[in-house]
């Protein structure tokens, strides 16, 4: 039911909408129940014709009226039906696009931890498959149950005003489909969310085992592969198999129920045209009054039919509304600063800061250093000592637990994270190539940039040749899995944050992957980008470390040794074991 | 040739028995009306006469009777119809896995992995959709359309012909809608699949993003393209509204008609009115059933563009055959494992070559160090070897005879590949280890550990070998998966062990003792690719290559004074370049 309360509040802001289809509804829903009441009058006269009730010119000019009367109705039906419709269609559509926005907008502010935490895949299958199933349930939904109640309504007024007895018969029979619908739809859940689950099962190993083929094929291992998405495609079977028919038990069952209506009302209205008027009920019934009542019956029948023709779509509409509604539900990353940044960079600072991303494994533990204005800083240190760890620390995609980190002598937790990103320009080990041209790739970073300044950058990050080469040059399209090498992924980033002009540099690893060969060039340009600036990088190439003003040597979460390259080798400790381990 | 829709044939049976049983539920429907009109003439009739009530209870006794019956059936169909096509979707999914399988890895680029990932999820699911309501509810329509025409010439007919006359006209209607929304449901599939991309792009990129400040700018981009999206949506919704309205037109001007002219004939006595009674509700029967039929359309048009999809992905020919014609066998050391003579490789689309031009031989128990800049081609000639691809000039033989004539699983079964991605499955250590070696025991599973210098960190795990590891091996740092995914290779002790660049996360000293490690193992064949001249000055020989070409092959002596760019790296690493 919360989830219900969820999607309530995005129908607030559109009463108007709700109000104009109720409008709609309430003139197309009478419209066709008159049209219906017109036939059976219409009818009706002949049998009184040719009871010689009434006289010729009567009975012509009642058809005649009938028959108008019909028209008009059935006119207004179908243009009121149609605003109806595309109306509804519409304004749904409206509001399940505002709900795939805000799912959006939510997941550019949780915290960077949840993304970390939860599978891709499953956050993606929220935004989309999870959004198209609330938006398929939710229009039958809307549709069948506004105009379900709104027909519902008037054919029992209808009924009962016409024959009292015959209302009374249909609306006793008709509660016990809504009960069976219920019976089915409970029984049913259980082996819908398994059937979730399976298919959420089943997609992750597809995922998995098709985004690495390569691997796949090298251990020979396509047979145990396939033999563990078979027995998940079987699981998923098994589940579907059952959900499937459990649901299906609905609409013929309410059907069957609607039919035995149809035909106890037609038995009922026969015996009370027979005996009606003989009994101390007096009911008073005609032929046509049978026909017309017995349309009625279909008409209250039609929308309990449909709305349980499409329980399935209701409910797994509901599933991922919770699905969806889950996502609203995590945390937002906190923003609390409120300080405007000093924009006159003196110095960084470390100081006791402890951290962990879990409680089970402390990363740092009084981490404390000092970068001053203009200082080219490396970090060094062996594989999993954390140095990616002060990137997030620095940029606060996490913050520390303890201790704090400074600008001048700012706080950095009192700065807008915003302003605090702004002033840092960053290459993160891994690339981040999204589905765009080239060109679009690397002003991602400076959309303004022009032309000129895009061949300058790329030109500095040594990817300008390789572009050139690509098929449509700087129009290629690109995204992580086609077009490109690995190096060719780091360069492009490169040249997005060289287009950037910023203070503060923080390379991690960023060369890594290109080859010595380019790294040297690339090294030359970036002195030049680094020139005035601050700038710390973590990197494993030598010559990087060797050219840097200070070297900070982490260890066991510790900053270990520190100095110069020449300082450090000196000391004849860590640093000097992990720089001589290459010439052994 | 396998289509989408071959696999049907293992469920024939559901098939013919499943809608068979729907027609008797649609039968009854139409006896229906024809017992109530007899209910409303003759019972009623009968009834006034005194001739008792019988004619007017047992009809609706009868009609009860259908109703029961009808369930009966229709449940038997549902459960054929679950039967069938969750089967179908079951081992249509199996034949995608299978064949996506036998692809080579060029396919693989060319196919695009999110798309065959959308093979096996949507596509399959749309067809196996499809396949339900076909059983279920599209036999429903035509026998009812086509029950109440003859129900209607039965009673009379002339008005018959009013009946003959509507049907074309709703479905020409309806097809007519159909046409023009499955163009525009098209575009409307194009924007969803836009939507997913740049949501995918936003969630792998989020780091980036929030770097440079841009989740307000990222927003913007995304709400214009579902407002894209909506607009397209919107136009379809307009055109697809016309449905139920129209058809409710036609449907009911058809019913004035036999009104206007049934009349006529109930004057003359030819019709009575319990007669048009029973074609009224006639007219209201088929006007339902093709408000169903008019909804499933989209189903439909959804599942024809996706057998398109998987038709094509079947038909494909992989462009990696495997025939083998001779065993694998044994070889000494310092005898030629693998020769490539000539070879060029160029992608199917691509315009340039890769490489050109290959030649080079490594023999049995050599250590061999490729070496060269980024896209110079050092991983195709990896590729090549695993045959993942076969060359577009050239031959490569292993072991003496064309690899083309060795079953693929023997050569995969030779080689140990440490993939520069590194990339652990989700589940434990062991069990990525286990990948290698199906039998291997936890002591072999360790001693390879060991190797990798990954035991160091594993040991401190509490439960050591058996600790999880996420979707993608996220929960270990770069360097932690890099030797985990090597011992993986080593535990699977093939003659030939390719480390592609996989020590590059490793600091030097790690590296160093990795290399180490690996040089005592017992007659092995070793291809190093690295981006450290150091990692490499050790091996018997090293490759050099430059731009898709072999620049010059030597050892690191003779290289340093032969090869210029072999030179220029290996100084760039070891001198302060300044």
């Amino acid at each position: 039911m919360k989830e219900i309360k969820f999607l309530l509040k995005y129908f607030k802001n559109s009463k108007l909408n709700v109000a104009l289809s109720f409008i709609c509804a309430f003139i197309f829903v009478p419209a066709n129940l008159f049209a219906l009441f017109f036939s059976g009058k219409a009818v009706d006269t002949f049998s009184l014709y040719l009871d010689n009730s009434i006289t010729q010119i009567e009975f012509l000019h009642s058809l005649n009226l009938y028959i108008v009367l019909m028209s008009v109705c059935i006119l207004l039906t179908v243009i009121f039906q149609y605003i109806f419709e595309s109306f509804v269609n519409i304004f749904i559509e409206k509001i399940v696009t505002n709900i795939r926005n805000d799912i959006y907008i939510k997941l550019n502010k949780v915290s960077i931890k949840l993304i970390d935490t939860h599978l891709h895949g499953d956050i993606l299958s929220r935004c989309a498959n999870d959004i198209d199933n609330i938006s398929t349930g939710l229009i039958s939904g809307y549709k069948q149950l506004y105009q379900g109640f709104i027909t519902v309504l008037f054919t029992i007024i209808f009924m009962f005003v016409q024959n009292w007895l015959l209302g009374i018969v249909v609306l006793l029979l008709t509660p016990s489909s809504v009960f069976i619908a219920y019976l089915v739809t409970k029984y049913g859940n259980k082996y819908f969310k398994r059937q979730a689950k399976k298919v959420g099962d089943l997609s992750s190993i597809t995922l998995e085992e098709f985004n690495n083929l390569d691997i796949i094929k090298s251990f020979n291992y396509e047979d145990e592969s396939f033999n563990k998405f078979k027995n998940a495609n079987d699981e998923l079977y098994k589940d579907g198999q059952k959900a499937q028919f459990v649901s299906s038990f609905v609409n013929p069952t309410t059907r069957l129920i609607t039919n035995s209506t149809y035909a106890i009302v037609g038995m009922v209205g026969a015996l009370l045209v027979v005996f009606g008027n003989n009994l101390y009920i007096g009911i008073d019934l005609t032929v046509g009054g049978v026909l017309t009542f017995l349309q009625y019956t279909n008409q209250f029948s039609k929308p309990i039919n449909e709305v349980s023709g499409c329980v399935t779509e209701i409910q797994t509409g509901l599933t991922s509304l919770k699905r969806v509604k889950e996502v609203f539900e995590y945390l937002d990353d906190i923003d609390e600063g409120k300080e405007e940044l000093d924009k006159e960079f003196k110095y960084l600072e470390f100081k006791d800061v402890k951290f962990s991303y879990d409680e089970n494994k402390i990363i740092f533990n009084d981490l404390s250093f000092k970068i001053n204005k203009g200082m080219k800083v490396a970090l060094v240190g062996p594989t999993g000592c954390g140095k990616t760890t002060i990137i997030n620390l620095i940029l606060r995609f996490y913050d520390p637990l303890s201790g704090s980190i400074y600008m001048n002598e700012q706080n950095i937790l009192d700065v807008p994270k915003k302003e605090l990103r702004d002033f840092f320009t960053m290459v993160l080990q891994d690339t981040w190539i999204f589905n765009g041209t080239v060109l679009e790739n690397i002003t991602y970073s400076k959309p303004e940039a022009t032309m000129d300044e895009v061949i300058t950058a790329t030109k500095k990050a040594k990817c300008y040749d390789f572009i050139k080469r690509l098929p449509k040059g700087f129009d290629t399209f690109i995204n992580e899995d086609i077009g490109l090498s690995v190096g060719e992924k780091q360069l492009i980033c490169l040249a997005r944050v060289m287009l950037k002009d910023s203070k503060f540099l923080i390379l991690d690893e960023a060369t890594s992957n290109v080859d010595t060969r380019t790294e040297v060039l690339i090294g030359k340009a970036m002195d030049e980008l680094m020139k005035n600036k601050t700038s710390l990088v973590i990197a494993h190439r030598l010559s990087t470390i060797k050219s840097s003003d200070l070297i900070l040597v982490i260890n066991n979460g510790k900053i270990v040794e520190k100095g110069t390259h020449d300082e450090l080798l000196k000391l004849n400790g860590f640093y000097n074991k992990l720089y001589f381990s290459q010439y052994q | 040739m396998e289509k989408a829709f071959s696999s049907l044939k293992y469920f024939k049976k559901q098939l013919i028995l499943g809608p068979l049983f729907k027609v008797i539920e649609v039968v009854f429907e139409l006896l229906t009306p024809f017992l109530m009109k007899y209910i409303v003439n003759d019972g009623i009739t009968n009834a006034l006469n005194g001739n008792g009530v019988g004619k007017i209870v047992f009809p609706a006794l009868i009609i009860l009777g259908f109703c029961i019956f009808g369930l009966c059936s229709t449940l038997v169909c549902q459960y054929l119809a679950s039967i069938a096509s969750q089967g179908y979707g079951t081992i249509l999914r199996n034949k995608i896995f299978k064949k996506v399988n036998e692809l080579s890895m060029s396919d693989i680029e060319k196919f695009g992995r999110g798309n065959l990932i959308n093979l096996v999820n949507n596509d399959t699911s749309r067809l196996q959709n499809a396949v339900a309501v076909l059983i279920r509810l599209v036999i429903r329509a035509p026998v009812l359309v086509i029950g109440s025409l003859i129900c209607s010439f039965i009673i009379d007919v002339k008005i018959g012909f009013i009946f003959l006359a509507i049907i074309p006209i709703v479905s020409l209607i309806l097809a007519l809608i159909t046409y023009i929304n499955g163009k525009q449901y098209l575009k409307v599939q194009e924007k969803v699949d836009e939507i997913s991309t740049y949501t995918n792009d936003g969630i792998s990129g989020t780091r980036v993003i929030r770097a440079f400040s841009k989740e307000n700018e990222n927003i913007k981009n995304y709400e214009a393209r579902t407002k894209e999206y909506f607009d397209e949506t919107k136009k379809a919704n307009l055109i697809s509204a016309l449905i139920n309205p129209l058809t409710f037109l036609v449907v009911n001007i058809a019913i004035i008609l036999v009104i206007y002219f049934g009349g006529d004939f109930v004057l003359k006595g030819d019709l009575t009115d319990g007669d048009l009674v029973a074609l009224i509700s006639y007219l209201n029967q088929i006007l339902m059933a093709l408000i169903v039929v008019s909804n499933l359309v989209i189903i439909f048009a959804k599942a024809f563009s996706s057998s398109k999809r998987v038709n094509y992905l079947f038909s494909y020919e992989p462009s990696v055959v495997n025939a083998p014609i001779i065993n694998d066998k044994n070889i000494k050391i310092g005898e030629e494992l693998f020769s490539f003579k000539g070879v060029s490789f160029k992608y199917v689309d691509g315009e340039n070559e890769v490489i050109s031009n290959i030649n080079f031989n490594i023999n049995k128990g050599e250590f061999v160090g490729i070496i060269g800049g980024t896209g110079a081609g050092k991983t195709t000639l990896i590729k090549l070897m695993e045959r993942f691809f076969d060359p577009t000039k050239g031959v490569i033989t292993f072991k003496g005879d064309n690899i083309k004539k060795y079953d693929l699983k023997d050569i995969r079964n030779d080689i140990s590949l440490v993939n520069q991605r590194n990339i652990l499955f989700n589940g434990t250590i062991k069990s990525n280890l286990l990948m290698a070696k199906k039998d291997a025991t936890d002591e072999e599973i360790i001693n390879s550990l060991r190797l990798a210098e990954a035991y160091s960190f594993i040991k401190d795990y509490e439960d050591g070998i058996n600790h999880p590891v996420y979707e993608g091996g996220k929960n270990f740092s770069g360097g932690q998966k890099q030797r985990i995914s090597l011992a993986r290779s080593v535990l699977k002790n093939s003659e030939l062990l390719i480390l592609d660049d996989s020590t590059s996360a490793l600091d030097y000293l790690t590296d160093k003792k990795v290399r180490d490690n690996i040089l005592h193992i017992k007659d092995i064949t070793v291809v190093i690719i690295s981006q450290r001249a150091t990692s490499l000055m050790h091996c018997d020989k090293i490759i050099v290559m430059d731009d898709g070409k072999i620049d010059s092959i030597g050892r690191h002596e003779d290289l340093l004074k032969t090869s210029d760019i072999y030179k220029e790296i290996y100084y760039s690493q070891t001198h302060n370049n300044e």
